[in-house]
């Protein structure tokens, strides 16, 4: 036998229509955003397995019918974890079909939520998510308990009116802020501003949300354009795993704020409205606050600091947002957001 | 040896185990998944335990997922993730030193 393990060039044409013919084969949808691909070729180089990776992610498996139970996915699965760890990614999480999740845990990984029979989620830490619901349930609270989750990109009076309003109507607040740094305004930025932010609110705890909720892994395309099934897709997933986070705080309720502008925000209100009420969450979707005739969004801030409007955020934003991006600190992201070609929401 | 970053060694092939060592939290956390569990899982936890104190690792998380590793592939596996662990596998391994 004279397999040939090897990455697959995005530029690879003859490869790159062998990848997509094996995945349609084996019923796999590719996946828009991979940011390495590798297979198996046979000695005629016909492409007879692949996997594939987006981040800390490894999906888009597939072993052609005519070579399934040989251990060639154990091979690939090998291949890509050693070219994670030379980029320093240890904690791996692997997206599949519930009848493939059995290989996959014969080989180190641990499933952690499934939707609808139809995708199994997997990662490769025996008491990851486990460990991270029991860290949570320190804070939990008894009584009245809601949650809120916000990139806060940066944070304005509108989050800190949605926040408000689930301080006024609950014992006890879950603020969630996204802790992926995919977005213009730095994590430690974010994370400082909510907590400024919130800091009088006496029944509002923040926390980072860390990789369960609406980060790379379990929702790229909140981050990266993508279609409009793939983003239910990941939405779905999200919630599954919300679920088991609702369970650890005790969380009755979500609050959203009412999305106009953004698809994939929108979409995602969606799918909580329609699920979450399934898993006995309820999900209270709150308009937006206006100011000045504008609805407040994150999105509206970053385009006139996009603009050089510097001056036109304020009625927008809280005293300690204001603060900080009109002093000299903010500079690298005041230019970061001016030299974004792109900066709302899609 | 004190283990300052993760690193991995091995592949998850038949007869081969893949090896990872993490910074641990005070004390060796071992995880031990394996294909001949039933058979071999205590020989292999501690031809494993036995290779880390000879390395003089006492603080670590290894997790092993084995496919039916002979001794001496695990002993070389569990190894060459700590030597990686503390970057003494760019130059000057030091074959057979700490490891009889």
């Amino acid at each position: 036998m004279s397999d040939t393990l090897t990455a697959i060039s995005p530029h690879d044409k003859r490869a790159q229509q062998q990848l997509d013919a094996l995945l349609e084969q084996e019923g796999i949808r590719r996946d828009a955003n991979l940011d390495y691909t590798c297979g198996i070729f046979d000695e005629d180089y016909k492409l007879v397995a692949t996997g594939s990776s987006f981040g800390s992610t490894l999906r888009c498996f597939a072993v052609d019918k005519s070579r399934q139970g040989e251990g060639l996915l154990n091979q690939v699965l090998s291949h890509l974890l050693e070219r994670q760890a030379e980029r320093g990614l240890f904690h791996l999480f692997v997206y599949t079909k519930c009848d493939s999740a059995r290989f996959f845990k014969d080989l180190g990984f641990y499933e952690i939520a499934r939707v609808d029979g139809a995708l199994s989620f997997l990662e490769n830490r025996p008491d990851g998510f486990g460990s991270y619901c029991r860290r949570l349930a320190k804070s939990r609270r008894e009584g009245r308990s809601a949650a809120v989750v916000m990139n806060a990109n940066p944070f304005t009076l509108g989050h800190r009116y949605l926040v408000e309003r689930a301080a006024a109507e609950n014992d006890t607040v879950h603020l969630f802020v996204l802790s992926e740094d995919m977005s213009l305004v730095p994590f430690e930025v974010r994370w400082r501003l909510v907590r400024e932010g919130v800091a009088d609110l006496p029944n509002v705890i923040c926390h980072r949300s860390g990789p369960y909720i609406i980060s790379a892994a379990t929702f790229p395309s909140y981050f990266l354009k993508d279609e409009e099934a793939v983003i239910q897709g990941h939405a779905r997933l999200d919630l599954a795993l919300f679920r088991s986070i609702a369970g650890a705080l005790n969380i009755t309720a979500r609050y959203v704020g009412e999305e106009p502008s953004s698809q994939v925000t929108g979409l995602y209100n969606q799918v909580m409205a329609r699920y979450l009420p399934q898993a006995g969450i309820a999900c209270r979707i709150v308009p937006r606050l206006a100011a000045g005739g504008q609805a407040v969004s994150a999105s509206t801030v970053r385009q006139a600091l996009h603009d050089g409007r510097l001056e036109d955020i304020r009625p927008w934003v809280p005293e300690s947002t204001w603060r900080y991006f009109s002093s000299p600190e903010a500079e690298p992201v005041r230019r970061a957001i001016r030299e974004q070609a792109q900066v709302r929401h899609y | 040896m004190e283990i300052l970053k993760a690193a991995m060694a091995g592949t998850l092939e038949s007869s081969d185990a893949l090896v990872t060592v993490e910074p641990g939290e005070g004390g060796i956390e071992l995880n031990l998944q394996s294909s001949v569990m039933n058979q071999y899982g205590r020989q292999i936890k501690a031809t494993v335990l036995e290779t880390l104190q000879r390395l003089d690792v006492a603080d670590a998380k290894v997790t092993v997922v084995d496919k039916g590793a002979l001794d001496c592939t695990l002993k070389a596996r569990v190894e060459c993730a700590v030597f990686r662990s503390c970057g003494k596998s760019e130059a000057n391994i030091p074959w057979g030193g700490a490891v009889r």
